[in-house]
């Protein structure tokens, strides 16, 4: 992607005019303003995470805190936060791991296959896709009760993996495998799991990387199922913790923004560590859609 | 390296080459053959969707049909919960609501993050990836911290954005004309990392010398969009459509934590009524109404673009 | 092939889940209505085990301020154990109603009358108290007794009561020259001197003399502390929230609409503020930033939780009232209620518990401590006499004088909550016609009063 971009740089600035330099330097000032408001908000988070009780609640700015605290953190940790934690990352790591694992198997079958009833499936499978969790959810916490799984992770994990999205972005992959390596395989006679894991599988890799990172990143953020599912303190989820925290202590924001810190700091790292990866796994999932 | 290729391929020839229609030229032994193997590919997948969808979905059906409090089923009743929803005014407003968000959100949501992808996908690859990162972050930084952040931003008396702009005391979550639209410019700032992304790789796979011809026969830059960009992008723009869609239907931390509804409805949202009339209210089976006409509005919805996505 | 094993196990467990859920999904629907799915298997066992979900009421915050009472619990009944979620009023209806027509619903629930006896026992929900009461009931007041029931049955044990009420910041008012309109001793001040106080605060923030944003703060967002809202309009020109008989709510009468007018008034010559996303929880918090210098929303449980932040003195003081004789909102009566799960087992140990917390005087005066507020039991006398904070809590103390009728039980309870906020917002941040805006919030109250 890089060598494209290089490509077409030299020739793009040789022919510049007057007008489209005017248009170069308004888009960059606007470029500019707008990631000064989005990194606001978490530069935000952050210093107000240190920031004490009269900082938080002075009446004129305080955009650094010059006598940074750790009090609100001492106040988060003396609650089970890193159980919280825990939650939320096993929460996002086993939908993730479940939702790839019957998203590959489902969207080969869908993209590749033949079958009676394919049609029907897909449409349904399309239906389904936007239906938002708060349609099915009482009925959904009575299953989790007679499984006996309420207030406890699975009880947000399985829906998740219910949801069929994963399906639809995987079945686009398989797609583009080509009939005749498929052919090939059965010709050589392996089975169809040995063809799905030695022929299919590598092919869609790419997919289900897009897949892993969206899944993760959503079943992070699905905040309702977490709200609806889980009611000990020790289930808790950082983000659902957070939003007890200001339920309890009101607009208590030197606390609320530690956990929203610890909430969003670890995974922003994680993001910017593998940046590579997710953008490109995530730009995988665009071309197929 | 392969990854690169398959971007390319799809890049220039958006379109997928049409599958063999089901049956043609297959046996029947063979059409039963795959069958059984596709539906034992799908079995888990088909577990999960059925067990944590489907029935969920059939019993909500049910629900709504009967008169369901706290104390459980209280019997039939039949449609008189969707006679009461459609003469509701909060349910019309909740739809109006609804509507404005997606209708608003998801072609602005999509504009821009068009835009800005065209503006950084041909700079250097560090200002790119920095841009492309820093547009990415609020989706990582979680929905519920970067609500908590806003209501502090926008809290009337010690909010910043009061502090800065001089305006003590104004209640900018408590006004009926701007909680809603402050509520889509949040969901705004979390929803335009992905569609970038997306878009970013898109733009860099159109393919180069037909934009180079084009521009040597003099074609104007809006022509190479429209005439060469626009349509190598489609596929993308579709995708943007549908995940920014559903975003924007389910929308629920930022309500739940900024508003709740408020005030005086003006960011109910259907979703965020069948929460509050299940929850708050304990009339369950009027919930599951709403929840059934929501899925229906969705449905339809659903259908219409994939509708205009295969016309493409 | 490490990854045909991983295949393999996903593939096993999803379908033993699944399986197992659809078994479960296709019986759901019969099965939801009797509320009865979480009993079961845990009796075969010797030892009982009970769930409490505890509203935070004063200081029972966290599941561990339980633990003592637990434990002087276990010392006579080993055999039962007791496990506490912690719920609060932000989300804890939502948490209840989705487990209760979830089937995991909680077999203790320490609350109010509103919720155990207006919505729970309403529904059917709940377990007849009334052999606790019959037992060690007699040193009640009546007016504690009288809301705990619902058709001649007892549903809600109780612990502990108290008086809403609300509080000015004291130095704030000093500054101000406002003190002068209120009546120290008795903590109670007229309608016109509570104005003519707001007015002074006013000027004296407009003048710099003090440093408050507001005087105070009308919180119009939903959830929680709407008792306070209520309590100021009722008392400004002393009437009800509902009617005598009880057949109406009452906000569209001539004192009533009098009252949200003034406040009206007093928001719009800014003696007062209004704020539709604020909830009673923001309130209190921009109270103890000294953002405003009156809350509504006081008692001796608020007092504790914020008063390592306040920096002042916050004064308890009752609702203005034009006669100058205050009608208090009871906080309260804070008790159990025992749901029925259909196990005989756990209701009685859930029984057992209730009667231990409430009835067993070195366990019950420990708890009702820690909520902060006053036993419900006469019989125990003064269990602050010889505590360190005594004088802290004497204002509470002399607010249970001011305490007026209950209304709490009203049919449509909970759905005239969800109105009340609304009518409020329209009142006093859009400035909609008072007398419309009560007519319309009376007319949908009492469509479910019956």
């Amino acid at each position: 992607m890089s060598t494209n971009a290089a490509a077409v740089k030299p020739k793009k600035s040789g022919n510049l005019t007057g007008n489209s330099r005017g248009y170069t330097i308004f888009a960059v000032v606007v470029l500019i303003v707008l990631t000064l408001f989005l990194l606001f908000p978490l530069y935000w988070i952050v210093t107000g995470s240190f920031k004490d009780a009269i900082a938080i609640n002075a009446k004129e700015p305080v955009w650094f805190p010059m006598e940074p605290t750790m009090a609100n953190y001492q106040k988060l940790f003396d609650r089970p936060a890193f159980l919280w934690l825990f939650n939320i990352v096993f929460i996002s790591v086993a939908a993730m791991v479940l939702t790839c694992i019957t998203a590959a198997l489902a969207g080969y079958a869908l993209g590749k296959k033949r079958f009676i009833g394919q049609k029907i499936l897909f449409t349904i499978i399309i239906c389904a896709m936007a239906l938002p969790k708060q349609v099915i959810v009482i009925p959904l916490a009575q299953e989790m009760t007679l499984m006996g799984l309420i207030d406890t992770l699975w009880a947000v994990i399985l829906p998740t993996v219910g949801w069929p999205f994963g399906v639809f972005l995987m079945k686009q992959f398989a797609e583009t495998i080509p009939g005749e390596i498929l052919e090939a395989a059965r010709v050589d006679g392996a089975g169809e799991l040995r063809t799905f894991i030695t022929v299919v599988l590598p092919m869609i890799k790419p997919g289900i990387g897009a897949l892993a990172i969206f899944t993760f990143v959503n079943t992070w953020n699905d905040y309702f199922l977490q709200l609806v599912m889980l009611q000990s303190d020790t289930q808790w989820t950082l983000p659902l913790a957070i939003s007890n925290l200001q339920g309890e202590m009101s607009s208590d924001f030197g606390l609320i923004m530690a956990g929203a810190a610890l909430a969003a700091v670890p995974i922003i790292i994680v993001f910017i560590a593998f940046q590579k990866y997710f953008t490109q796994g995530i730009a995988m999932g665009a071309v197929k859609g | 390296m392969a990854q690169n290729t398959t971007v390319a391929d799809a890049g220039s020839k958006p379109k997928k080459t049409k599958a063999p229609s089901p049956h043609s030229g297959m046996s029947r032994a063979l059409v039963r053959r795959e069958t059984t193997s596709a539906y034992l590919f799908l079995l888990p997948s088909l577990l999960f969707f059925v067990t944590f969808v489907v029935v969920p979905m059939f019993i909500c059906v049910y629900y709504s049909l009967t008169d369901y409090g706290l104390g459980g089923v209280k019997g039939f009743a039949g449609l008189n919960n969707y006679i009461k929803l459609f003469q509701d005014p909060v349910f019309h407003k909740g739809f109006l609501n609804t509507v404005l968000i997606v209708v608003v959100a998801v072609p602005t949501v999509t504009a821009f993050s068009l835009w800005v992808s065209s503006a950084i996908y041909k700079m250097h690859a560090v200002p790119r990836s920095f841009f492309r990162c820093v547009f990415y972050l609020p989706v990582v930084t979680g929905s519920v911290a970067i609500t908590v952040v806003w209501k502090w931003i926008l809290h009337p008396y010690n909010g910043v954005l009061n502090q800065v702009a001089g305006t003590t005391g104004f209640d900018w979550l408590g006004n009926q004309k701007t909680a809603i639209w402050f509520i889509i410019l949040i969901l705004f700032t979390t929803s335009i990392g992905q569609p970038i992304v997306l878009y970013v790789a898109a733009l860099g796979n159109v393919d180069n010398s037909i934009i180079e011809a084009a521009e040597v026969d003099g074609a104007t830059r809006l022509q190479v969009f429209w005439k060469i960009k626009w349509p190598s992008i489609m596929p993308t723009t579709l995708y943007v459509l549908v995940i920014t869609t559903i975003n924007s239907f389910q929308c629920f931390a930022l309500i739940q934590l900024l508003t709740k509804g408020g005030p005086l409805n003006s960011t109910m949202t259907i979703m965020y009524q069948v929460y509050d009339t299940a929850y708050r209210l304990n009339d369950l089976g009027l919930a599951c109404a709403i929840g059934v006409v929501l899925a229906v509005i969705i449905a339809i919805f659903s259908a219409i673009q994939f509708k205009v996505a295969k016309t493409d | 092939m490490k990854l045909k094993r991983i295949f393999a196990l996903g593939l096993a467990l999803a379908m033993t889940l699944s399986l197992a859920a659809c078994g479960g999904g296709s019986t759901s629907s019969s099965q939801a209505s009797s509320g009865a799915a979480s009993g079961g298997s845990s009796t075969s066992g010797s030892a009982t085990e009970i769930s409490l979900w505890a509203f935070n009421i004063g200081g029972f915050t966290e599941a561990s301020n339980w633990d003592s009472i637990i434990a002087a619990f276990n010392e006579a009944n080993p055999d039962i154990k007791v496990t506490v979620t912690p719920i609060n009023y932000q989300d804890g209806d939502q948490k209840l109603t989705s487990a209760i027509s979830g089937g995991s619903g909680p077999d203790i629930i320490f609350e109010g009358p509103e919720r155990i006896v207006g919505n729970y026992a309403r529904e059917g929900l709940m377990v007849d108290l009334t052999d606790l009461w019959t037992a060690s009931g007699s040193d009640i007041a009546e007016g504690i007794n009288s809301v705990s029931q619902l058709d001649g049955k007892y549903y809600l044990y109780p612990l502990s009561a108290a008086a809403h009420c609300m509080a000015i910041n004291y130095e704030a008012f000093e500054a101000a020259g406002a003190l002068q309109y209120l009546d120290e001793t008795t903590r109670t001040w007229t309608t016109d001197n509570f104005v003519k106080a707001m007015e002074a605060v006013r000027d004296a923030a407009a003048a710099g003399t003090i440093d408050i944003t507001v005087p105070g703060i009308i919180y119009c967002g939903a959830q929680g502390g709407d008792q306070g809202t209520r309590a100021l309009v009722n008392n400004l020109y002393s009437d009800y929230y509902v009617t005598e008989d009880g057949s109406s709510y009452n906000a569209n009468s001539a004192n009533n609409v009098k009252a949200l007018t003034l406040l009206q008034d007093m928001v719009n010559n800014g003696s007062m503020s209004a704020n539709a996303s604020f909830a009673a929880a923001d309130e209190l918090q921009a109270f103890a930033n000294q953002t405003c210098a009156v809350t509504f929303c006081w008692n001796y449980s608020n007092y504790a939780q914020y008063a390592a932040q306040t920096q002042f003195t916050p004064f308890a003081m009752a609702f203005p009232s034009d006669d100058g004789t205050p009608e208090l909102e009871m906080a309260g009566p804070y008790g159990f209620g025992v749901f029925d799960n259909g196990d005989q087992a756990k209701i009685d140990a859930a029984k057992k518990f209730v009667d231990f917390v409430c009835n067993d005087q070195t366990a019950g005066v420990e708890a009702v401590k820690t909520t902060g507020f006053f036993p419900v039991h006469s019989d125990w006398g003064d269990v602050y006499a010889d505590a360190e904070d005594a004088d802290v809590r004497a204002p509470f103390a002399l607010m249970n004088e001011y305490l007026g009728r209950y209304y709490n039980l009203t049919g449509g309870w909970t759905e005239q909550r969800a109105l009340w906020w609304p009518m409020l917002a329209a009142i006093m941040t859009t400035g909609a016609d008072v007398q419309t805006a009560a007519d319309d919030f009376v007319s949908q109250a009492n469509a479910n009063i019956g």
